[in-house]
């Protein structure tokens, strides 16, 4: 009888059936993890961050180039190295720190967007850490963010739910295969 | 405590007690290695690819946003790492030159077994393309939603429904070849 089932549900069930994968795994596993360093739970930025905060130095990015706002490009970033006034869309990480400290911005062109935030390394990839503010009239989005020299992915996150990488920036993919940017700031 | 919850096992390991991960390897050992067999086709590139998963996933936890969620997050590690060993996977066999008529000739030959069914399954699966495969499994064996996929593959539903579509009319053929033969 089962003969004459439709091929694909007893094809389903065959293949539904449990795996036994060798309990020795778990060993090797363990053995390769004990090599690596203990992740870290999301937390505050080290104090090595606001240290290197308070002195100026000259930051440069991968090749970003372009910064082709004005060319409708949907992404950039961009150094802004000049003393801070007030700004309404820096990070609040350390305010006073902050201050005569070389800052990296975040931009996004998105009109049609209700939020945007990036998330990255730098926030341990928190969606809502780093919320970006909207320009009046022109959808442009942005951030400032202090960041210490090192190597970082990003990402922006729209509307919560898509991700949208740089197109300026250099990508990788991460571990589940989707394409993050990166940005190298300088004194690595 | 054999019931702590993954979120707890997870803030547990990120607290420090790095040994505390072992229990959730063993928890998702089989779990995740029936899709990584299936997806493969062979016990130990699934191992490989699944012992890949467990360490990216360890090295990545800080960044699993919903700890309770920590199995479905594992997954979507794995889906991508057997993308990869599938794609090499396929370059090996490239180079090999494999003998599909031999291989067929011989799921034929005893096709009244139900080990031969199970073979015949197993080598219908795997002449697939690893996307169709891929998007067959997930929705057929792993029982996701067409959403779900979405959210994992990073593909759009109407390519998704596509994919499913044309491993089922490739699976049924191959089957149905198999059973004839």
């Amino acid at each position: 009888m089962a003969e004459h089932r439709d091929p694909i549900a007893r094809a389903v069930k065959a293949l539904q059936e449990p795996v036994r994968i060798d309990p020795g795994l778990d060993a090797r596993v363990m053995a390769e993890i004990e090599r690596l360093p203990t992740p870290v739970a999301n937390g505050p930025l080290p104090r090595s961050v606001f240290a290197w905060l308070r002195r100026r130095r000259t930051i440069r990015l991968s090749p970003l180039g372009g910064l082709a706002l004005a060319a409708g490009i949907a992404a950039v970033v961009f150094v802004s190295n000049r003393l801070g006034g007030p700004n309404p869309a820096s990070v609040p990480m350390d305010a006073g720190g902050a201050a005569g400290a070389t800052l990296i911005q975040f931009v996004l062109v998105a009109p049609g967007a209700a939020s945007v935030s990036v998330v990255g390394d730098f926030n341990d990839w928190q969606v809502s850490a780093t919320p970006l503010v909207r320009e009046e009239g022109d959808g442009v989005w942005w951030v400032t963010v202090p960041l210490a020299p090192g190597r970082y992915r990003y990402a922006f996150l729209v509307d919560g739910t898509t991700w949208l990488g740089d197109p300026n920036a250099p990508a990788v993919e991460d571990e589940f295969g989707r394409r993050n940017s990166v940005v190298t700031i300088g004194g690595v | 405590m054999r019931d702590e919850t993954d979120g707890r096992l997870v803030r547990r390991v990120l607290a420090g007690e790095s040994q505390v991960y072992a229990r959730l390897v063993e928890r998702y050992r089989d779990r995740l290695g029936r899709y990584a067999v299936r997806m493969l086709g062979n016990v130990a590139d699934a191992e490989d690819a699944l012992q890949d998963t467990f360490v990216r996933g360890y090295r990545s936890l800080a960044r699993c946003t919903n700890p309770e969620g920590f199995g479905a997050w594992l997954f979507g590690i794995l889906v991508n790492r057997c993308r990869t060993y599938a794609a090499q996977r396929a370059r090996r066999q490239a180079m090999v030159m494999l003998d599909e008529s031999a291989v067929a000739s011989a799921s034929v030959a005893h096709s009244e077994d139900r080990d031969a069914w199970r073979e015949a399954i197993t080598w219908a699966v795997d002449q697939l393309n690893p996307d169709q495969r891929e998007a067959f499994l997930l929705k057929y064996v792993e029982e996701l939603s067409y959403e779900e996929m979405q959210k994992l593959t990073g593909t759009r539903i109407p390519a998704l429904k596509m994919r499913v579509f044309r491993a089922r009319e490739e699976l049924r053929r191959l089957l149905e070849e198999t059973v004839r033969g």
